[in-house]
């Protein structure tokens, strides 16, 4: 067997269109899987980034030799998605047959099933029935003990047991019909076009907040917290935006972020690069403090070495994170799942990007699960967090509508 | 309605005081703590507050502790109720916040509908000082509470006509 690398002129859209079952899309780099897939078990515990590098590593070596065409960028692929908590399961790799890739002006195939198997013969599934809606099912906890538990937290901040500390909650949902999820992609993608779309393993959404991306020894990271709603009126918007800008509550809350960040990157670059203030992210209806970081690496780190030291940023875990960690587990009254994890691709070169498991849902047919969370700092309110998930969670539903 | 003083304060007229006064609460009702609140809403203290801090309920006295109706309680039970029942906090709160935002300046129109119209036109037509408080106070009496269930009563037709709809259109 063999792993071929091919290119070819078949455009994005196309690929898309043929409803891949394993979807990455970037400002960089847009993947989809098709045909069989290969899954692959990390496991739990600390190592399970480690895990998932050996394991792809080995399939890779299983598979033979390498060929290409021409001068490809790079494959063969790995589609990955972990899960937030390391005690929880499962986290998951996955490595289609037949991945379309397109990047840096070109675009390629990588596959590594039997000859036969080529892109020309995927098949374009039938369209999907007209969807039913989303129903809502529950909560694992109802919001009005969420806030309460939101309200504990602040309390154990002010009293200094820990910084910060983010608490999510989710919305199940159910519906008559399955969930056609590349609708829901296509949704995310055109709704929100500066983030990562992603769907791995049923777990589909569209993060703004870039956990690392390595190419070669260059790496680079987008480091968000501290939010406001948008505006439909400019100058209103542009108002939130400055008020934002010089909130000490939120400007608190995304240093610490940003500081968790910076540590973990300084420990593995030679150089680094961020702006001494954030600057403002705009989506379509939030708007994120942001601060982004390059650096260049002493030693090419593999990037689920990166990510391994990064997760759980204080943008979702929070600070001290062992503290965070242990007063999510105390407090949220549910698992988060793969929601806030991890989520992303990687190659055989040790290249790849990750997002942080935001603004999504875990699907399995005609169930889905919805997260939200809030980062909680001296000065936070419970019900302007309480609110802040609210909408985020209608961003969400909306995509499944 | 009023006319200036040398304080800067107005001095309100004797049918506006009569107004005032019967705006006031009963001076015998039993008022409450927070924590009796708490307790006889059946509502925690941490949902207490952000009820406070939101404005849907308001302390009737704050020195030298807030202290809050016992009609309060009610109204708070009343929330829990569609809580318990399974309504989102976060949802119930938004509603109230709507409801909040398209009734003030409706609250405010009546307030001066009633003021040009049944204010001024008793002032105008009483014979009397008296006259003029005792038929002012009495019309007030009678339209709160008479806006009040009109108010109830049409928004639960609107609750019911949008249900009909939605149940007519759903499958």
């Amino acid at each position: 067997m063999t792993i071929r690398i091919e290119t070819t002129d078949i455009t994005i859209e196309d690929a898309l269109a043929r409803r891949p079952h394993t979807v990455w899309i970037s400002p960089h780099l847009t993947l989809a899987g098709f045909g069989p897939r290969h899954r692959l078990d990390p496991g739990v515990g600390p190592r399970r980034f480690e895990r998932a590098r050996w394991m792809f590593d080995e399939w890779v070596a299983d598979q033979g030799p390498i060929r290409s065409d021409g001068p490809a960028p790079s494959g063969p692929y790995a589609f990955a998605s972990f899960t937030f908590d390391e005690e929880s399961s499962p986290s998951v790799v996955v490595v289609p047959e037949v991945v379309y890739a397109s990047g840096g002006g070109s675009s390629w195939l990588v596959h590594h099933g039997p000859p036969h198997q080529s892109w020309g013969e995927a098949p374009l599934l039938p369209s999907p029935v007209q969807p039913d809606r989303p129903r809502f099912a529950g909560s694992s906890l109802p919001d009005h003990l969420w806030l309460e538990a939101v309200a504990r937290a602040i309390k154990e901040i002010e009293a200094g047991k820990l910084e910060k500390v983010v608490l999510a909650r989710d919305h199940a949902l159910w519906s008559k019909e399955p969930f056609e999820l590349h609708r829901v992609l296509n949704k995310l993608h055109s709704g929100f076009p500066e983030c990562m779309v992603y769907l791995v393993d049923g777990l589909v959404g569209a993060s703004p907040e870039l956990l690392i991306r390595r190419i070669g020894d260059a790496v680079s990271s987008l480091a968000l917290a501290g939010s406001a709603r948008r505006d439909a009126d400019p100058v209103a918007d542009r108002q939130l935006g400055l008020e934002l800008l010089a909130s000490k509550k939120d400007l608190h809350e995304h240093t610490l972020a940003s500081a968790s960040v910076g540590r973990v990157l300084g420990e593995v670059c030679t150089t680094l690069d961020r702006p001494a203030r954030p600057g403002l992210l705009k989506l379509a209806n939030v708007q994120h403090l942001a601060t982004a970081f390059s650096g260049v690496m002493a030693d090419p780190h593999h990037v689920l070495d990166l990510v391994g030291r990064l997760h759980p940023t204080a943008a979702v875990g929070g600070t001290p994170t062992t503290a965070a960690v242990d007063m999510i587990r105390a407090l949220e009254g549910m698992d988060r799942g793969r929601y806030a994890g991890p989520v992303g691709i990687f190659d055989a070169a040790g290249d790849g990007e990750f997002a942080i498991a935001l603004r999504c849902a875990e699907v399995s047919g005609a169930r889905a699960r919805l997260f939200a969370g809030a980062g909680l700092v001296n000065g936070s309110v419970p019900e302007d967090e309480l609110e802040e998930t609210r909408i985020k969670l209608q961003a969400m539903l909306s995509a499944l509508e | 309605m009023s006319s200036p003083t040398s304080t800067g304060f107005s001095e309100l007229d004797p049918w506006d005081e009569a107004l005032l006064a019967a705006l006031e609460r009963n001076p015998q009702e039993r008022l409450l703590t927070l924590s009796e609140l708490a307790e006889a809403s059946n509502f925690s203290t941490t949902l207490l507050e952000v009820v406070i801090r939101e404005g849907f309920l308001t302390p009737v006295q704050e020195d030298p502790e807030p202290l809050f109706e016992l009609s309060d309680a009610e109204t708070l039970k009343a929330g829990l109720a569609l809580v318990e029942a399974g309504l989102p906090l976060g949802e119930l709160l938004d509603l109230a916040r709507r409801t909040d935002t398209a009734m003030r300046p409706i609250a405010d129109r009546a307030v001066e509908v009633f003021a040009r119209y049944v204010r001024d036109s008793v002032e105008a037509n009483a014979s009397s000082d008296e006259e003029a408080v005792k038929k002012l106070v009495s019309a007030f009496t009678t339209m709160l509470p008479a806006t009040g269930r009109l108010v109830d009563r049409h928004f639960r037709r609107l609750l019911i006509e949008g249900a009909r709809r939605r149940l007519a259109g759903d499958t």
